[in-house]
């Protein structure tokens, strides 16, 4: 048990770089915490769902080259300044990507499903996919650094970056979301496909999936970025 | 949790500057102290309490060294500075000050 909690913590911090203080920081506390916790009397398995439970969202660290500013009111310690993208840019940034995702769609639609026509569909899709991580990347996390974000997980998507605040449960029902939107579009993929024979063309559902995708996942965050 | 944990989270720079007045320590100490002197009904998440140490530390509150205890494991401690205890004087101070505040709102004659 204790080499899965390594791997574990492991895995949390995987592709990232700059981190192995951090890491080693973070393993040897919670090896602390699952001894401590099997000490007491806890199963292995308890003890190490517990000390898993108790890391909490990895995005707060990572999210934070330096420091962001802290949400917290009483905390009255000087902060650095962190401005890697100002809101307006964001708000811009993420227009676009709409935009594109929208007019993605076109050259398809007028090459009559050419294949030139798809692969510049494929391509505006990219970009603007492109454009969507680069938001969540550089987003500066305003809300996070103190919040109990407990609702998201540590792997490493990008579009899970953005701030969570303890009362808005966003990540979760976004991911809800991506999993539904998935999940029919495949099986929608596999009906359409069977029925009409038309393999060649059937998966350019996945491309509008990306699209959907895109979009309700634009729409989470522009509804976060209004509460703020 | 039940009790109003985002109240207490707000003060974790607070609380930890308190802890490391009494001595130096490192994360899961602290964690583990929080959660005794709460009775087991707060504790943080390690990502906050890093989040916080990173914090305080940028701001020169507290400074950390590694420190080697018996078994092999190599542990961060943190130490606060004389600018860290300033602040948590401070913060003590603002604090006691709130909570006489909040008393005298809360309270109903009954």
């Amino acid at each position: 048990m204790r080499e899965q909690l390594s791997k574990y913590v492991e895995l949390l911090f995987a592709g990232t770089t700059d981190t192995d203080e951090i890491r080693q920081e973070i393993l040897q506390n919670s090896l602390d915490k699952f001894d401590d916790l099997v000490a007491q009397g806890k199963t292995p398995e308890a003890a190490y769902r517990l000390t898993i439970s108790g890391i909490g969202d990895i995005n707060e660290i990572l999210g934070q080259p330096s420091a962001a500013p802290t949400p917290s009111p009483s905390a009255k310690v000087p902060q650095p300044k962190q401005t890697e993208l100002s809101d307006n840019n964001r708000k811009l940034l993420r227009a676009s990507a709409i935009a594109l995702y929208i007019l993605s769609a076109i050259p398809t639609v007028l090459s009559d499903g050419n294949t030139a026509g798809v692969c510049l569909t494929v391509l505006l899709v990219a970009i603007a996919t492109a454009i969507m991580v680069y938001i969540g990347k550089s987003n500066p996390e305003t809300a996070a650094a103190d919040s109990g974000s407990e609702f998201s997980t540590p792997e490493a998507e990008q579009t899970e970056t953005t701030a969570s605040s303890p009362k808005t449960p966003e990540p979760r029902s976004k991911k809800t979301a991506r999993g539904i939107i998935w999940g029919i579009g495949t099986g929608l993929y596999i009906c359409l496909s069977v029925i009409t024979g038309a393999w060649y063309i059937t998966w350019l559902i996945f491309p509008m999936l990306a699209c959907v995708q895109g979009i309700v996942s634009a729409i989470f965050d522009l509804k976060e970025a209004c509460k703020k | 949790m039940s009790i109003a944990g985002d109240l207490i989270r707000g003060h974790t720079d607070a609380i930890i500057l308190a802890r490391l007045m009494q001595a130096d320590s490192y994360g899961y100490e602290i964690n583990k102290i929080i959660s005794t002197l709460s009775a087991g009904r707060f504790e943080l998440k390690e990502a906050t309490l890093y989040t916080a140490f990173k914090r305080l530390e940028e701001a020169g509150c507290i400074a950390s060294y590694w420190g080697d205890s018996g078994a092999g494991a190599r542990r961060r401690y943190y130490t606060i500075t004389p600018a860290g205890r300033e602040a948590s004087h401070r913060l003590l101070g603002e604090w006691r000050e709130t909570k006489q505040i909040m008393d005298k709102l809360l309270e109903t004659e009954e």
